[in-house]
């Protein structure tokens, strides 16, 4: 059992989750009486390679979820796949997997080119390494929610402009739902991305005082692009709250969302491709491809 | 020719066109009276719904119905329109083709959503309407009640008739839900109060709307309909008030102008403060401008918008059509050969009465011959004579039934007409 867990790789779950997608997909060729059951099948054995690809990291590597860039983004994939599954189950004729699942491959891509190098840690700071990046973990969650619904809110909302009758076994959640979705999504990515932000500027602190690691300079391009996140995330909160109530400001709210997302992974870009002193151990020069968390 | 008609509806007619061409109750028995004026002698039923405009006519032997040009320039002069504008979009039948297409309207298969309910209702409203404008007849009054009686057919015997959609059930399940979450914390205007509001209405209860006001030009039929459909009267002067304070609009005016322009919905947005509204203009012509579907959070659809929806319904049930249209076939043979044999009806009868009378005045002058017959040997020989009678009339009788299943038998009531001398 052992060694059939051990040889699970990324590209399982990869190809369970693009099967899912693929039958997602099709919704809008043909319709299909298997077709459900098939796409819960490849989506829930997706989530179980996944899973167990990370139980067995942390059981063998020491690789706890969020301790190196990689297991971030993976962690941050198997969220939303969770997500996907649920939702999928609660509503079948939903099609919200074609519109998380490629969320999730993208995440899983990232986590691909990323560093699995683990973050320093030392037991006076692991506490607010973890609060750190669990809270980036939740804003970026947040965003991504909060875009995915604003996709879908768009999608529907094209649909009932065009007056067209939706497709059956293709019924998307109300506008309703949908904007309330993505302006919740706002303000809570807002919220944990300063809550983020706030920590790790408290667990930079934390180290240059005690000298445990070494700290982060503010000219980082990691501290620079969390700084322009977080900016962005709370003007649009501000925005989102102001037009709330003004004619055309659902949509306006909507496309926020995306600009959310867009810098967000601009954000992940940088960090992907940026050089960095962030989470790097104190005596190695500085480090590539390791991001924020 | 005794049956004909001209019409057309949402496939043939232009939105635009169909407005102005649309009558309203007063309309249609105002154009009814003019028929009767300008066609005496000649029955005529006025059909006007959302969704089609059609004029039946009927006529007999001496008075034979309006031509398709004279009805196609009659309905162009009751409503103003340019007869040339008219003519190429409404078609035109006689006879066994009225029949047949009477019959489908009234079964609801040539309805936008098909095998709708709606239109039985519309049908007898236009039968009542000719009716109370005296241009009824015998004529017409057998094709109605007979398309009524398939109406009822096709809805008992087919699967048309379970699981019935209408335009309003769609606009609920379709475009309402995919806007609002839940009604029941909603607010909803009813602009109006025609037969396929009370049925939107209906859908709307059972998606859980609860708050519901009904604005009416007259504050006492808003009460009525408001006590009847427990909601919440208001007169039309509230209009902009409660139009900004609603989230879905239900608008089936008799008006033939748009009661909400864009300027008169201008500051209504303003007050509305970015909530969406949904607006389901039921009414021919529409209440709402168009112009309005276009502002932010405004999802406006019109009868014409909701045909997409219905063909796509059509389609589904197009699987259903065959044992329908069989019926209606059925029904529309029953019709034309009960109605041709009308024509033969006085000539059996003089037929049958012609040989009555002459073996009558036999049997009594053989009885005068044989006065020694008892009353059992007279009631055998009239018996033979009866018997006789029948077989000999017999064949011409069955000839003329099966003529009259193809149409009007008029060579063969006129062969019988000299060979019987047979007076009209």
């Amino acid at each position: 059992m052992l060694e059939f867990v051990s040889r699970i790789s990324i590209i399982c779950f990869v190809a369970s989750y693009a099967v899912a997608l693929a039958c997602e997909a099709s919704r809008l060729l043909f319709r299909s009486g298997v077709r459900g059951a098939v796409m819960v099948v490849f989506a829930a054995a997706g989530l179980v390679a996944h899973t167990a690809f990370l139980v067995w990291r942390a059981a063998t590597e020491a690789a706890i979820p969020l301790s190196s860039p990689f297991d971030w983004y993976l962690l941050a994939a198997w969220m939303l796949a969770a997500g996907s599954l649920a939702l999928t189950l609660a509503t079948p004729r939903t099609p919200i997997g074609l519109f998380i699942l490629p969320v999730v491959l993208a995440l899983i891509g990232a986590a691909t080119l990323s560093s699995r190098a683990p973050f320093p840690q030392s037991p006076a700071t692991q506490v607010w390494g973890v609060i750190h990046g669990s809270f980036n973990l939740a804003a970026s969650l947040a965003v991504a929610a909060g875009a995915i619904a604003a996709v879908m809110w768009l999608f529907q909302a094209g649909r009932l402009a065009r007056k067209q009758a939706p497709m059956r076994g293709f019924r998307m959640p109300s506008l309703e739902r949908l904007f309330e979705t993505t302006r919740h999504a706002m303000t809570v990515a807002a919220w944990t991305a300063a809550a983020g932000f706030t920590s790790g500027i408290i667990l930079n602190a934390v180290n240059k005082q005690r000298g445990l690691l070494e700290t982060v300079p503010w000219t980082d391009p990691v501290v620079l692009r969390m700084a322009m996140l977080v900016s962005w995330l709370i003007i649009a909160a501000v925005i989102a709250g102001t037009v709330r109530r003004r004619p055309g400001g659902a949509r306006t709210i909507v496309w926020l969302s995306l600009v959310s997302f867009a810098v967000l992974a601009g954000s992940i870009v940088w960090g992907l491709v940026g050089d960095t002193r962030h989470g790097v151990p104190p005596s190695t020069p500085a480090a590539g491809n390791e991001v924020a968390s | 020719m005794t049956l004909a008609f001209v019409g057309g509806t949402h496939r043939t007619v232009p939105l635009p066109l169909r407005e102005q061409l649309a009558f309203s109750a007063e309309q249609a028995a105002e154009a009814l009276a003019r028929f009767r004026d300008q066609f005496p002698g000649r029955e005529g039923v006025l059909l006007s719904t959302c969704n089609r405009v059609e004029l039946y006519a009927a006529g007999d032997n001496e008075s034979a119905p309006p031509a398709r040009e004279q009805l196609v320039l009659f309905l162009a002069e009751c409503r103003g329109i340019d007869a040339g504008l008219l003519a190429p979009v409404l078609s035109g039948e006689n006879d066994e083709a009225v029949v047949r297409h009477l019959f489908s309207v009234a079964s609801g298969l040539d309805s936008m959503v098909l095998g709708e309910p709606q239109i039985v209702a519309q049908v007898k409203q236009a039968w009542a309407i000719a009716q109370d404008s005296r241009t009824t007849g015998p004529l017409t009054g057998e094709m109605f009640q007979a398309a009524l009686r398939t109406a009822k057919r096709v809805a008992t015997e087919t699967a048309l008739g379970r699981e019935r959609l209408s335009i309003p059930s769609i606009a609920v399940s379709d475009f309402v839900s995919g806007v609002f979450e839940r009604l029941d914390d909603k607010k909803v205007l009813l602009i109006g109060a025609g037969k396929m509001a009370c049925e939107t209405l209906r859908y709307l209860r059972e998606a859980g709307a609860r708050d519901i006001t009904i604005v009416n030009r007259t504050l006492e039929r808003a009460q009525m309909l408001a006590a009847e459909l427990r909601a919440r009267p208001a007169t039309i002067d509230r209009l902009a008030a409660e139009l900004a304070a609603t989230d879905l609009v239900v608008s089936t005016t008799g008006a033939t102008e748009p009661v909400i322009t864009a300027d008169f919905y201008r500051p209504v947005e303003e007050a509305r403060g970015g909530r969406p509204l949904v607006i389901l203009d039921l009414a021919i012509p529409r209440d709402f401008d168009p112009a309005i579907g276009a502002r932010p959070d405004v999802w406006l659809y019109s009868i014409d918008d909701l045909g997409r929806t219905c063909e796509a319904n059509r389609k589904s049930r197009e699987k259903q059509l065959p044992a329908a249209v069989a019926i209606i076939e059925e029904e529309t043979r029953r019709f034309m050969r009960d109605l041709h044999h009308r024509w033969s009806g006085p000539v059996i009868e003089q037929l049958r009465a012609g040989w009555s009378e002459t073996g009558d005045a036999e049997l009594e002058r053989l009885f005068r011959r044989l006065p020694d017959l008892d009353d059992a040997a007279r009631a055998e020989i009239r018996q033979s004579f009866q018997r006789y009678a029948a077989k000999m009339l017999h064949v011409p009788l069955a000839s003329l039934r099966e003529e009259s299943r193809l149409g009007p038998p008029h060579g063969l009531l006129d062969a019988l007409k000299r060979l019987f001398d047979l007076k009209e």
